[in-house]
């Protein structure tokens, strides 16, 4: 398979789509791993976790699914700071300052939304 | 807390697996058809409803992304530019939700997607697309320090070349994406997919792997604050963020060969399914947990 037109060092899809497929096979293990062990539990109750009880209280199984669901949730979070880095390694400035604008309006979101 | 049996744990993988494909298909989060699934056939609480929606959300933005962007159908300088509006919108979503009377805002909505329904179904404005190169083999591109680039469609036999225009409508669009996001917990795919190839004449394909890519970051934004707030029940969420996977994988087999006017008229039906669930509910008729 050839690429059509692209220059070449332009190599942010495969970066972006290794990062992306390397968050989601961890999840997929994480969470499959997680609702293997509770079934073979016999739970039949799901329960709420919440941020500070995924490193605290919560049951294993259930510490197991959280996190799966915390690295799945950081995944699009990371590939918006890779692009960022990479359009900066290519010297696009008009997307590195978009890219950036995106990461303080994150910030600003998450920020606002505890407060 | 939620009570589940087997089948209806087996029921949640089911709703995953159809709305993962349904979502990486047409560019939508699955979240207009998660949220009510869940509220009405598994009676589950509306806001954990709503956080287990937005991770299946990002189930579907990460599998498809990671399928899109190694096929060159996603063009990120796009996403990340109107992710500049969705995240802006999901902020002033939020501070509208706690004024405006939740009547008002699901009409206004919901007239919104009878709107954009019908635009689809019309064909209102077709982009001006054409095949440069036949050909079957090769992956797209996009343009740097632009908002361009070219993809190859097997169903139309060859290269699609496109270039974003009138972006400010894109933009604006976007920021009402953002904002429905944020009233309402879903990805607002439903509308990017229509903003953009409607408004922007970016290609239906590019435009729903775009809005793929783009859902993830408008979704993570929101669900760290549900986590924080313990409305995430990782028993509820992980057969559907498995099923999600397994539809979504499906979803971007498919998409390679699926005619664009079969895309726009399940989009068109889906946006029309959404506009009736929320105009019921607006009237106090339909799901209101």
């Amino acid at each position: 398979m050839r690429d059509l037109d692209r220059p070449p060092g332009r190599d942010a899809p495969h970066i972006v789509q290794l990062l992306l497929r390397v968050g989601l096979a961890a999840a997929t293990v994480m969470v499959t791993a997680g609702l293997g062990w509770a079934l073979a539990t016999g739970r039949e109750t799901s329960l709420p976790v919440g941020l500070g009880a995924l490193l605290a209280d919560a049951e294993a199984p259930d510490r197991l699914m959280a996190g799966g669901i915390l690295v799945l949730a950081l995944t699009p979070v990371a590939r918006v700071v890779a692009l960022l880095v990479l359009w900066w390694r290519e010297r696009d400035w008009t997307f590195v300052a978009v890219g950036f604008a995106v990461v303080v309006v994150l910030v600003a979101a998450i920020v606002l939304g505890h407060a | 807390m939620t009570e589940l049996s087997s089948p209806a744990l087996a029921g949640l993988v089911v709703l995953g697996v159809a709305a993962g494909w349904f979502g990486a298909l047409v560019g939508i989060g699955g979240g207009v058809l998660v949220v009510p699934a869940l509220v009405l056939g598994f009676g589950v609480d509306f806001p954990v409803a709503v956080a287990a929606s937005l991770v299946a959300v990002i189930a579907t933005s990460t599998t498809a992304g990671s399928v899109y962007v190694g096929r060159g159908l996603t063009n990120m300088r796009l996403a990340m530019t109107l992710e500049v509006a969705t995240t802006i919108g999901g902020i002033s979503g939020g501070l509208v939700a706690t004024i405006l009377p939740a009547s008002v805002l699901g009409g206004v909505f919901a007239a919104l997607l009878f709107v954009t329904a019908f635009l689809m179904l019309r064909g209102a404005s077709h982009p001006a697309v054409r095949i440069i190169e036949p050909t079957a083999t090769g992956t797209g591109w996009e343009q740097p320090g632009e908002l361009a680039g070219g993809y190859l469609d097997l169903a139309r036999g060859g290269i699609v070349r496109y270039r974003a225009r009138r972006v400010p409508v894109g933009a604006a669009v976007s920021l009402m994406a953002g904002a429905a996001s944020g009233l309402l917990g879903v990805g607002g795919g439903f509308l990017k997919v229509p903003a953009m190839h409607l408004g922007m004449d970016i290609p239906i394909k590019v435009a729903a792997a775009t809005s793929n890519f783009m859902i993830g970051v408008t979704a993570a934004a929101s669900v760290f604050i549900y986590f924080a707030r313990g409305y995430v029940e990782p028993l509820l969420t992980a057969p559907l963020v498995i099923g999600v996977i397994g539809g979504s994988f499906a979803g971007t087999r498919m998409s390679g060969r699926a005619q664009p006017a079969v895309l726009k008229l399940a989009l068109a039906g889906l946006l029309l399914l959404v506009a009736v669930l929320m105009a019921l509910r607006s009237l106090g008729a339909g799901f209101d947990a």
